[in-house]
């Protein structure tokens, strides 16, 4: 990890914060952009830095750490290892649906069609598969 | 002079720097509220500075005939009770201007907030070679006093009033030739402490690096002028010289400060958070989920506290106490 990477989240949105720091840091580890024996900011370093409360960090890193991404090491922050990609669950994969089902709801909504976020979609998944 | 007409200085001087506060913050800020970075000099904003230094300027003529109808009664009452006068209207004509450009030309940015999460880049800010030389010269007058030490007077002066006249003395002993270098490190290392408390406590933003730089350069002064009183009984030099070397260090680092506040932030620095929310009257910060103790003021240069964090009232009563320490302990006889 040689570039500096900055978080940025936005208290005024729908998303929870915890959720926004799981959904970037994730985006980076699955691109890429953090690699393996990479270290992240303690909860507190990070919390004093977005000014939240140091729980909505913690949570985060519990969540990534869950899914196999992170070691955490208590007081000292977060340590990126190693992970193979798990076969996908068919209640995860239910999820998933439940997700896209969400998602396309919410497109429908605002008159957004699938064809104007399509090419993004594909775009992200090469980008995480390469 | 008369000493009355000298403690009028003080009031003076906050009227002189009161006349410039609302323009010692950061860009994008204007009377503690958000706003475009532009807005300061449009009609609107220059209308608005106005009214308020006028303001400022009734009130510092206001304190001054209050000093002076005081005069008579206490010296010390006078100045107190007169500067209160001061700060306490030029904060309501500013808390008035705040509401104004926050309710009708605040800009509504969004809540959003910044973090590293690569290592922060090496720690420029806390060098030795800054941190030091106040030390290194205290150590030198110390060194250069206990070898003259016999030829130190029995008894000289160590503090001086308004007029110009000693009116603290001390004998050639241990507290009274060491004590004004004892002092002067104590302060160091407070600031010191202070300065290594605020890395700790506080964003990674543009105001840390040159608040916690202010805060290490203060010790040039303060042991500075300490040093100069405890060569004093050795030397002969124009006392005046101390107070304008301490003035004139002051100002420059003041001015330095307000030019790297103001210019444009360096493309890796985290932007401070731009909501107005957490600000209650424009001048103290309260977030009850915010960890950060100290962040950046929006009225003058420099940090304040997050009053929301119960931590913030013992490190803020933990500086009271340190700061009240030494003129407990060392008062001149």
């Amino acid at each position: 990890m040689t570039e500096r990477i900055t978080l940025r989240i936005d208290l005024d949105s729908d998303v929870p914060a915890y959720r926004q720091i799981v959904n970037i840091i994730r985006i980076l580890l699955v691109s890429g952009q953090l690699l393996p024996g990479a270290e992240l900011p303690s909860v507190r370093r990070m919390a004093t830095d977005l000014g939240v409360h140091f729980n909505t960090v913690a949570e985060a890193y519990r969540i990534l750490a869950d899914e196999g991404w992170l070691a955490l090491r208590h007081g000292k922050g977060a340590t990126v290892i190693e992970r193979k990609v798990p076969e996908p669950t068919p209640e995860r994969i239910e999820e998933f649906q439940r997700r896209l089902q969400a998602l396309a709801a919410e497109m429908f909504a605002h008159g957004a069609s699938p064809e104007s976020i399509g090419p993004e979609l594909w775009r992200a998944w090469i980008e995480f598969k390469s | 002079m008369k000493p009355e007409y000298a403690l009028l200085i003080p009031l003076l001087i906050m009227g002189v720097f009161l006349q410039f506060t609302p323009l010692l913050t950061r860009r994008g800020i204007f009377f503690s509220a958000t706003v475009d970075p532009a807005f300061p000099q449009s009609s609107d904003g220059r209308r608005l500075l106005g009214a308020y230094r006028l303001q400022a300027a009734l009130w510092t003529i206001a304190a001054v005939g209050f000093a002076l109808l005081l005069s008579s009664v206490n010296l010390a009452v006078m100045l107190l009770l007169s500067l209160l006068l001061l700060i306490m209207g030029s904060t309501f004509s500013y808390w008035l201007k705040f509401r104004e450009v926050h309710e009708h030309f605040g800009k509504s940015a969004r809540d959003v907030r910044y973090a590293e999460l690569t290592p922060p880049p090496q720690q420029q800010t806390f060098s030795l070679s800054l941190c030091a030389p106040p030390f290194v010269w205290l150590a030198g007058v110390a060194f250069y006093l206990q070898s003259h030490w016999y030829q130190l007077p029995d008894r000289f002066p160590v503090h001086w009033g308004v007029d110009g006249q000693p009116n603290g003395w001390a004998t050639r002993s241990f507290q009274g030739v060491y004590g004004p270098l004892l002092l002067a490190a104590f302060m160091d290392v407070f600031f010191l402490g202070l300065a290594l408390a605020m890395l700790r406590l506080s964003r990674n933003t543009a105001m840390r690096h040159v608040t916690v730089t202010m805060t290490l350069l203060i010790m040039y002064p303060v042991s500075f002028a300490f040093g100069m009183v405890g060569l004093l009984p050795l030397t002969t030099f124009p006392m005046w010289l101390i107070p304008a070397v301490v003035l004139g260090f002051v100002a420059v680092l003041i001015i330095w400060a307000a030019v790297k506040v103001r210019s444009p932030a360096a493309p890796d620095v985290i932007p401070e958070p731009q909501s107005d929310s957490y600000w209650k009257a424009g001048m103290f910060y309260y977030n009850p989920d915010d960890p950060a103790i100290f962040v950046s003021k929006r009225v003058g240069i420099g940090y304040t506290m997050n009053f929301a964090n119960r931590m913030s009232w013992f490190v803020l009563a933990g500086i009271l106490l340190i700061a009240l320490l030494p003129a407990l302990l060392l008062k001149p006889k």
